[in-house]
């Protein structure tokens, strides 16, 4: 059963379709990837999602209920982390876990116990008493992420939670999500950072102009593009069409083509050794033939004809 | 849940607390200020002792009638004023000046007798004012103004007297002459009598209601000692009214900073109804007006030793026009959320409130417009008038009660159009 479905949901500012025809379910245990470029959409369906923004149209279904019908429910086995700071800079880390764990609906002791865990969780035990304006930014995202936890949420909305810190911070933070998921929570997970989306996520939905494009397992966004290994061939390809090469769309799939450099997939099941002698005997003088696993980024490129970090 | 916001504000606030010192400083510094101005209890009058030094280079016998004329100052108390005239010569004059010992100098010119009894040149009495000060140069100058006024027109009618006048100082005439000729200037002042002292418009207030409520055990209203006190207390209630229009404008600063450090944001993902977050941010904004109501008009009438006729009701209409106030100002930052454009809404609003409302000058003095629709409507001009009311003894004061009710629906309402106007801006994105 999935904790949180999402159909058909879309969002509108004016001229501009921020949100399109959604759809997607996140299930307990699992860590679900929104990934797309910056103004893709994520954290607009995000505050859908949480309740900040009420959407055109479609239906979110936080654990079997209708969130328009209750949000209050909703909101009670949800946790939200923004992807801006949002925590109280004059106050101390603990103070700040702790005020958000009374405003989850916890007591006094609760909220102080459960703060005293996460904070040694987080490892930040020891800058508890300090106030947050001291801390680093990766100390900062460490909190902002901690008080959205005090109170034990099922479900967990992320939204872009890395951003702007350092490669180990980051790597800290995965690591605690990672955990969070062997408890059940269920998670969703925006981000525009691939290796993120690829090490972190069960399954990985790909966002662009409101549209979710594909979703899938890794291995099922590798399969759109024809198994798990791409060709890359680099020659003077200005002024060739190789769709008018004899045979060649029979036995490949191009999926990019510049001046300089085509990507090709093989079709079928193919022994990459016969592969490499038909990509040499081309019409056009190769010079160069590398093999490769393809990244969600070709998935990306194939689904939008430009890649993710543009 | 309330309590725990209100903590958490409070908090934030002792851990920063120069914006809500700043805030509280402004308005006792305003207050001060004002208060120097108009009053500050004690001996000598509202304006103190006013010293100024008579310099006589003349040496004759009408410039020492003219310096006795001003010893004789000292001994007077002229609406409020004290004057010290001291006499010394010019040295010793700008001395004391430049000392910031005088406030200003009155020299009488050598020769000046002479000159102005035989009227064959225009004379002059020169003024030395103190640039450090103000207003005591400016009293003197305002004096000597008439002293000039008065010796023109005793030129312009007794012209014709002036050759024995002349003589009489010379010491050449005896005392049959200077009693026939006092005798004469009397017959002429006499005649001009009505001229000189006109009849006068006027009025007193009827002391039998005064002597009725001694009458009655209760403690009568305090002479006014002085009238600028008075004034001062009318005025002060009208600038706290203002103040406080722009306090809570700052203290509402901070929901701005919820709003743009996504923490309000935050709280609604939590929680569908945001109207307890919002009732604390009133709430906290009333506790820190009310304190700066205390300092104003507690600490201005404990400074300027101004006797509130009704400390309680004034402190209970504090409280309503504070709940007021905070409910305004949550709703302004409701329909604006950038901070820097609320800002001009803001000033703008306090502005027009204020003055619309009789608080920076009396609501006689508007436009009749204002005066007869608009003011009325105004809460500030209800706390202002009810304030001053009771201050007066007006019997108008006695609705003070339906004042405060007035002012705290006043507060709840708009408390309540903060939370739907916040309600529809989460809807379509609230962002700073």
């Amino acid at each position: 059963m999935s904790l949180l479905k999402v159909a058909h949901l879309s969002k509108t500012f004016g001229a501009v379709r921020a949100v399109e025809d959604v759809n997607f379910v996140v299930r307990p245990g699992e860590i679900y990837g929104l990934l797309g470029p910056n103004g893709a959409g994520k954290t607009t369906t995000i505050s859908m999602l949480s309740g900040l923004l009420a959407p055109d149209a479609g239906e979110v279904l936080v654990a079997g209920t209708a969130l328009a019908a209750d949000p209050q429910k909703a909101k009670r086995i949800m946790g939200v982390v923004p992807q801006e700071l949002a925590i109280y800079e004059e106050l101390t880390g603990r103070e700040n876990l702790e005020f958000w764990g009374r405003m989850a609906g916890l007591s006094a002791r609760d909220a102080r116990a459960r703060t005293e865990q996460l904070l040694a969780s987080l490892t930040l035990s020891d800058r508890g008493n300090d106030a947050v304006k001291k801390y680093s930014g990766g100390m900062k995202r460490r909190i902002n992420l901690g008080c959205a936890l005090l109170h034990r949420p099922q479900l967990l909305l992320l939204d872009e939670p890395t951003v702007g810190i350092d490669p180990q911070a980051r790597l800290n933070i995965l690591e605690f999500i990672r955990d969070l998921r062997t408890g059940g929570t269920a998670i969703l997970y925006t981000t525009h950072y691939l290796e993120e989306a690829e090490s972190l996520c069960s399954r990985i939905g790909i966002i662009d102009h409101g549209r979710l494009l594909a979703e899938g397992t890794f291995a099922e966004l590798q399969e759109r593009l024809g198994g798990d290994r791409l060709f890359v061939l680099e020659a003077d390809f200005k002024n060739t069409t190789p769709e008018a090469w004899p045979g060649f769309l029979q036995r490949f799939r191009l999926l990019q083509q510049t001046e300089r450099q085509i990507v090709v997939a093989a079709l079928g099941v193919r022994d990459p050794a016969d592969c490499f002698k038909e990509l040499l005997n081309l019409p056009v003088p190769v010079e160069n033939v590398t093999l490769k696993r393809p990244s969600l980024n070709d998935v990306f490129l194939q689904l939008t004809g430009r890649e993710l970090r543009e | 849940m309330l309590r725990v916001l209100l903590a958490k504000d409070l908090r934030r606030a002792w851990r920063n607390p120069l914006p809500w010192l700043i805030n509280l400083l402004v308005p006792l510094a305003m207050t001060a200020l004002l208060g120097m101005v108009f009053g500050g209890g004690g001996e000598g009058g509202s304006l103190g002792k006013v010293r100024f030094a008579v310099v006589n280079e003349n040496h004759s016998r009408f410039s020492d009638f003219l310096r006795r004329a001003a010893g004789s100052l000292s001994q007077t108390n002229v609406s409020g004023l004290q004057l010290e005239p001291v006499f010394m010569d010019r040295t010793n004059a700008l001395r004391e000046i430049n000392a910031n010992q005088l406030s200003a100098v009155v020299i009488i010119p050598t020769n000046f007798g002479r000159d102005y009894l035989t009227a064959r040149v225009p004379v002059q009495l020169e003024l030395l004012k103190n640039p450090a000060e103000s207003i005591h140069p400016a009293v003197i100058e305002e004096m000597l103004g008439v002293v000039v006024t008065a010796m023109n027109e005793l030129s312009r009618n007794f012209h014709d007297d002036f050759p024995e006048w002349r003589s009489v100082f010379a010491g050449k005439d005896d005392y049959h002459q200077i009693s026939f000729l006092i005798e004469r200037v009397g017959d002429q002042l006499k005649s001009a009598e009505k001229i000189i002292k006109p009849p006068l418009v006027g009025y007193t207030k009827d002391e039998t209601e005064t002597a009725s409520l001694a009458a009655d055990g209760k403690k009568p209203a305090p002479a006014k000692r002085d009238e600028l006190h008075a004034t001062f207390a009318f005025l002060l209630v009208g600038l706290a009214a203002m103040f406080l229009l722009f306090l809570g404008q700052n203290a509402m600063t901070d929901l701005h900073r919820e709003i743009r450090k996504r923490t309000f944001e935050r709280y609604q993902t939590m929680h569908q109804d945001i109207w307890r977050f919002l009732v604390s941010k009133i709430i906290f904004a009333v506790v820190m007006l009310l304190i700066c109501s205390v300092v104003m008009l507690g600490g201005g009438g404990l400074i300027f030793e101004i006797h509130w006729q009704h400390p309680l009701a004034l402190l209970a209409l504090a409280v309503g026009y504070a709940g007021f106030v905070a409910g305004l100002s949550a709703t302004l930052v409701a329909l604006v959320t950038d901070e820097r454009r609320a800002a001009v809404l803001n000033n703008v609003a306090g502005m027009g409130i204020g003055i619309i409302g009789g608080c920076a000058f009396p609501a006689r003095n508007l436009p009749a417009f204002l005066r007869e629709q608009l003011t009325p409507l105004i809460p500030s001009n209800w706390f202002v008038e009810t304030a001053r009311h009771l201050q007066s003894g007006d019997p108008a004061a006695a609705g003070w009660g339906w004042v405060l009710c007035k002012l705290i629906l006043g507060g709840v309402v708009l408390t309540a159009l903060a939370a739907v106007l916040f309600r529809r801006k989460f809807k379509v994105g609230l962002r700073a």
